[in-house]
């Protein structure tokens, strides 16, 4: 969707953030340069003489890297993904990054400051830099320590540490807050509680842990069997933990003055002692397996028994729906579901259908066009725009509303969750009651970096998996990207470089030769028995293609019967192998047997569409395991436009994940085929006068308007680079040592 | 009347190879040895080591032709050669007779009734029969029969070995050891891997980028090629030098070699070797010598190195990323990557770096190419690549960045402007392109541009053609 633009972002406000998560490991060293311009940090470590077997590098700016064929690597692997953003995982070397809110997620998972240390310490070849240290401490101390805990319908501020809540009731604006039943005591709430392992269903994991190889240092392998005992907690165990009680209306103002004063509250859910609001009857289907990594992801939620609000990121396609319907099923409360399309509204539904035991009554949907009866409601779907809608709705609605905001819901389920402003958000927060929220996505990840927000807005990242392990273990599809190079027909090229507009943009997308590619891949996938998705961002180019060839295509105007029968078509329908879509399609299109997918226009330079798009084609296939690639990702590029460095940005991502785009200069037979469309010059020439007499609106992208929201679209005026992504950190790291030349070229004279 | 058109030359600047640098060419042996006169071909061939080396690199067919005809005392016509090989297969014949001939192995002489015959060089025949099969003198200097009683083995060999060899490229790249001998740089100089800049300090050239990017065992062969080059201006005697070379190539790594016998031109040569690393001397007066591997497996691209050291040779990771990290200490290493490698990183025994276009157009623009960035990259390749080795497409895009820098042509032309009437400007445009001569024209402008070869055609032409009236 298109609300990810910088320019129609809310401006957001700093306030919100702790000041450690400000603080950037990055900015606080001095680093020394080699000759070569790269950071120096030999003087700095110091080698372990049994560094061989040990997998990490930490630099002193706080990036890590990560062997991935190291004996250790599966238990690096786990820890560096509970304490870092991982900035790259291709297949031999991984490199992370430790950041405030990655330690904030680590610490929330139950990890502590001395065991991230620690651990750290034992695993990296060299000496940890102390710059490192201080920024782990310095992140973690304050960090995770006090949960707010909603028991009995009361909220209860909690910590196993009794200076830390001293210190916080010294606070006047926290201790003015501070509910007291008893007028006359101050002390504080103990109490003796009892931790049991939580089981959710479907959890099969125990007893598997296999022997560790010789060659791992035995350092290594002690620790990480603490470490693995404090995610999973011990059977039972009891705590001391005190707490004392909040008032209710004040919560807001608690959360933001913890955060100012860096010790933000950690929202848990003890719901199996919620007593007040009644369970559901809801299960997990028998056959609902779950996979290892979707496993994994859930054990960080429920690891003490009660829910952890935080954000899943798994790839498109591997399953993010099944993690959402068994942590409903393990809550066992009220669950509302929050996603961004009627059409997603109607998949998840399905999905509550096929992994649970809910028959119809317990699920209602809640759109525009279906109304489900709110009787026996158990799980309530609905998208983002229906709950923030600002204008007047129908009575039906009001009481719909009026009825979701009397809940007290016992978790929210926010799909695409990197997709909302976090104005949006905030409205969502406000309107709606719930005791735990779980945000699910393929990409954290937003051009504008606003995606910090979500970390303190819902919660830290519990889990983030990686593609290509999942690749491997055939999860996901294995796609063969390739990037198709359409040379610019002359005539075309030269009215791309004459025109000033934004028109520019169509001379490339109406490319014949792009066009050509386009219906000759179209061909030969079809012959193959292919499914094959065809996206244009430009509507114009859309239809264009779609009628030429005559194809189905849905674009925003399409009604919703008729992209549902569309959709119904290409999953059903023999005749129906190729569908044009706009970017509507870009999330939550759940066509599970498309296997191709053909991008022809795309959004500027956008690293996050590129791969919600690849996430389409990415549910694993049946067919397959014969062969190298069951899934194919093609993006025409017009040679020498701006297309090129677009899809040279786009691709970052992806490629960080380990995929790697095969450069097409050529597709072999397509000059031989009498049968593709504008080959002849009078052909072009006709094509030519038609996009000439376009309009410079026809140039747009599609304009995805969220309904009700349209008051916060706000022009500002920006450059192209930023609307398409182009202010990167990343490219900032390429520029920074430009003029570094090597000794030796400086030498060198011609 | 109308005017002559006017015409203007136009001198384009040849911008392609800015530089006029050349691709680095290291011969084979077999194109090293027909370039040599034929007296020192000769005289190579009276030393059965160095008939045994030549045999070796010799064609499979030649070989085998060679092997069948050694016996045999008479010349062999050619119509009986011939009739060895199926007739579809003649040119892989001829091919193997040119080589053959063209080191002066195998000689056409008359037979009986006016036919030609094959016959072989006789001074290579017998010395290849006793390097075949033993006898005479020893292939080796003898290898003495008391044991050095400070005998060394392969490990120490190897790391004397690369720590000299390094020594030179250190050199090369300017970095802060020890200098190296005058005869290594005037190797060096002579082979134009540096020239001496204006302060008559050597410094490297796009030749030496290209040098240091190929693997050891051809670096060697190629630094002794141009080594022997010098040879003679030194007072050495270049057959003697190469003959000798030819032994020890072909000596046991770890064993001891004497000196006793060895000229004072060969104990000369046997200091330069020794410089280099391609020999081991305790001392100069030591009496005895270890070849190294450097010598022994010269020239050979994929060496039998030792495991430990081609673990060491094998540093690099390349990911999909257009990552790469560099698995070394070694300042030398980096170095190398670092030639069309942006670099991000530098950890005590790591180095990290990132192939943009930037750093890649950098090196290209120094001399180095695309291929050879590529071969230097597989070959060193870490053993943990080996399963899935250098990822496809990050090969690929080295050879775009390459090919975009060849995307315009330059041709050099002639401007014929100013042309006054259309019926003009079809008189010339059609007659350069009959004779091949038009490059470019266009026709609102009436503008023509003639190749250079064309241009006095072109323009007697139009000379001798009536003017036409433009009214």
């Amino acid at each position: 969707m298109g609300l990810d633009d910088p320019v129609l972002l809310a401006v957001n406000e700093e306030e919100g953030l702790p000041s450690a998560a400000k603080k950037n490991a990055e900015t606080a060293i001095n680093s020394v340069e080699d000759e070569f311009g790269a950071k120096d940090y030999r003087s700095q470590m110091n080698l372990k003489t049994d560094h061989a077997s040990r997998p990490l590098w930490v630099a002193p700016d706080g990036h890590i890297f990560l062997e991935s064929y190291s004996p250790v690597y599966r238990h690096a692997h786990d820890f560096m993904i509970a304490i870092a953003e991982p900035v790259c995982r291709p297949t031999h070397l991984h490199e992370y990054k430790l950041t405030a809110y990655s330690l904030y997620a680590a610490v929330s998972v139950g990890l502590e400051t001395n065991d991230i240390i620690e651990y750290l310490k034992r695993l990296s070849k060299t000496s940890i830099p102390d710059g490192i240290i201080e920024f782990i401490t310095v992140c973690t101390l304050s960090y995770g320590k006090v949960k707010l805990v909603l028991k009995h319908n009361r909220y209860f501020i909690e910590s196993q540490h009794p200076d830390i809540l001293q210190k916080l009731l010294k606070d006047p604006v926290i201790g003015s807050c501070r509910l007291k039943r008893l007028e006359d005591t101050d002390a504080l709430i103990t109490e003796e509680q009892k931790i049991e392992k939580s089981h959710f269903p479907g959890d099969t994991s125990k007893d598997k842990e296999d022997h560790l190889n010789d060659v791992v240092p035995k350092d290594i392998t002690d620790l990480y069997e603490k470490i693995d005992k404090v995610e999973e907690e011990e059977e039972e165990k009891t705590q001391n933990l005190v707490s004392f009680e909040v008032q209710q209306e004040k919560i807001e103002i608690i959360q933001k003055r913890c955060i100012e004063i860096d010790t933000p509250l950690l929202v848990e859910y003890d719901f199996k002692n919620d007593k007040v609001n009644k369970d559901i009857n809801i299960d997990l289907k028998p056959q609902a397996t779950l996979r290892p990594y979707q496993e994994k992801s859930l054990r960080k939620m429920f690891g003490n028994s009660r829910a952890r609000s935080g954000i899943i990121v798994l790839p498109c396609g591997a399953g993010k729906s099944l993690v959402g319907v068994t942590a409903c099923c393990t809550v066992r409360k009220r669950a509302l579901v929050l996603c961004n399309s009627a059409v997603s509204v109607e998949q998840w539904k399905y999905q509550f259908k096929m992994w649970s035991t809910a028959d119809d009554s317990l699920v209602c949907r809640f759109t525009s066009d279906v109304k489900d009866k709110l009787m026996g409601c158990g799980v309530f779907i609905t998208t983002y725009s229906m709950i923030t809608h600002t204008q007047k709705r129908s009575w039906e609605a009001e009481q719909t509303m009026k009825w979701i905001q009397e809940q007290e819901w016992g978790i929210m389920v926010l799909d695409e969750v990197h997709t909302i402003p976090a104005k949006m958000f905030r409205r969502v927060l406000t309107l709606v009651q719930s005791h735990c929220k779980l945000g699910l996505t393929a990409t954290l990840l937003r051009e504008d970096d606003k995606i910090a927000d979500l970390n303190f807005l819902i919660g830290p990242k519990l889990y983030e998996a990686n593609w290509l392990e999942l690749q491997q273990r055939g999860y996901i599809a294995k796609v063969q990207c390739s990037e198709v190079w359409c040379p610019m027909a002359p005539e075309f090229y030269r009215e791309y470089l004459a025109t000033r507009t934004c028109k520019k943009m169509l001379f490339f997308v109406m490319n014949p030769n792009k066009f050509r590619a386009c219906q000759f891949l179209i061909r030969y996938h079809e012959q193959r028995g292919d499914k094959t998705i065809v996206f244009s961002d430009n509507v114009f180019a859309l239809k264009e293609y779609a009628l030429k060839l005559s194809k189905p295509y849905i674009y925003g105007p399409t009604s919703q019967a008729e992209r549902i029968q569309i959709l119904q078509n290409f999953k059903l329908n023999p005749k129906v192998n190729t569908i044009f879509v706009s970017k509507v399609a870009d999330t939550s299109f759940d066509l599970p047997d498309a296997n191709v997918l053909i991008q022809i226009s795309s959004h500027g330079g956008s690293r996050r569409q590129e791969a919600q798009r690849l996430g389409r084609i990415l549910r694993a296939k049946k067919t397959a395991i014969a062969e190298e690639y069951n899934a194919f990702f093609y993006t025409l590029v017009s040679q020498d436009t701006m297309e090129m460095s677009y899809s040279r940005k786009r691709q970052r991502f992806l490629i960080d994940q380990g995929y790697s785009y095969k450069v097409v200069t050529k597709l072999a037979g397509m000059d031989e085929d009498p049968e593709l469309f504008y080959s002849s010059r009078e052909d072009q020439g006709l094509l030519l006068s038609k996009v000439l007499a376009a309009n410079d609106t026809d140039a747009d992208e599609e304009r995805m308007p969220y309904e009700g929201t349209s008051k916060s679209y706000k022009k500002m005026s920006g450059k192209m680079s930023s609307m398409s992504g182009a202010d990167d950190a990343v490219y900032a790291e390429f520029r920074r040592n430009s003029g570094v030349k090597h000794p030796l070229f400086k030498k060198f004279r011609k | 009347m109308s005017k002559e058109p006017s015409t203007s030359k136009e001198k384009r600047k040849n911008l392609r190879k800015d530089d006029g640098s050349k691709i680095l060419k290291v011969l084979t042996l077999y194109e090293y040895l027909i370039k040599l006169p034929e007296a020192v071909q000769d005289r190579l061939y009276s030393h059965p080591p160095t008939c045994l080396t030549v045999f070796r690199v010799l064609p499979d067919i030649t070989q085998q032709f060679t092997l069948r005809i050694l016996f045999i005392e008479q010349p062999v016509p050619q119509s009986v050669l011939s009739s060895w090989v199926p007739a579809n297969y003649s040119r892989e014949l001829d091919e193997s007779i040119e080589v053959a001939t063209n080191l002066h192995i195998w000689k056409l002489t008359s037979v009986s009734g006016g036919l030609k015959g094959w016959i072989l060089n006789s001074t290579f025949k017998k010395k290849l029969k006793v390097a075949l099969m033993g006898g005479g003198r020893s292939t080796v200097p003898n290898s003495d029969m008391t044991a050095d009683p400070k005998a060394r083995d392969i490990d120490f060999l190897d790391s004397y070995a690369y720590e000299r060899w390094e020594c030179i490229l250190h050199y090369m790249v300017g970095s802060k050891h020890e200098g190296i001998s005058s005869d290594a740089v005037r190797v060096l100089l002579n082979a134009g891997l540096m020239v001496r800049d204006t302060d008559d300090s050597p410094v490297i050239t796009s030749t030496g980028f290209q040098f240091l990017l190929l693997d050891m065992a051809t670096q060697v062969w190629y630094f002794m090629l141009r080594y022997m080059e010098t040879v003679e201006s030194r007072g050495l005697d270049l057959a003697q030098c190469l003959t000798f070379l030819f032994q020890i190539h072909l000596g046991t790594l770890g064993w001891d070699y004497i000196t006793d016998e060895m000229s004072e031109n060969l104990q000369a040569f046997l200091q330069h070797l020794r410089e280099f690393g391609l020999v081991y001397q305790r001392k100069r007066k030591a009496g005895r010598f270890y070849p190294t591997r450097l010598v022994i497996e010269m020239g050979q691209g994929n060496s039998r190195t030792s495991e430990r050291m081609k673990n060491k040779e094998r540093y690099i990771v390349v990911e999909t990323n257009f990552r790469i990290y560099a698995m070394t200490d070694s300042d030398l290493k980096v170095a190398l990557v670092a030639l069309f490698t942006h670099m991000l990183y530098r950890f005590p025994n790591m180095s990290a770096g990132i192939l943009t276009r930037d750093s890649v157009r950098t090196a290209l623009r120094s001399g180095i190419t695309a291929a050879q960035i590529v071969r230097f990259l597989t070959v060193h390749t870490h053993p943990q690549m080996q399963e899935c080795g250098m990822p496809q497409t990050v090969i690929d895009q080295i050879y775009l960045w390459e090919n975009e820098r060849n995307r315009l042509t330059y041709t050099d032309g002639v401007l014929y402007s100013n042309i006054n009437t259309p019926n003009d400007y079809e008189t010339i445009k059609n007659y350069a392109a009959d004779i091949g001569a038009l490059v470019w024209c266009d026709e609102r402008r009436r503008n023509i541009v003639v190749s250079t070869d064309g241009h006095d055609d072109v323009r007697k032409f139009w000379k001798k053609q009536p003017k036409s009236d433009p009214f």
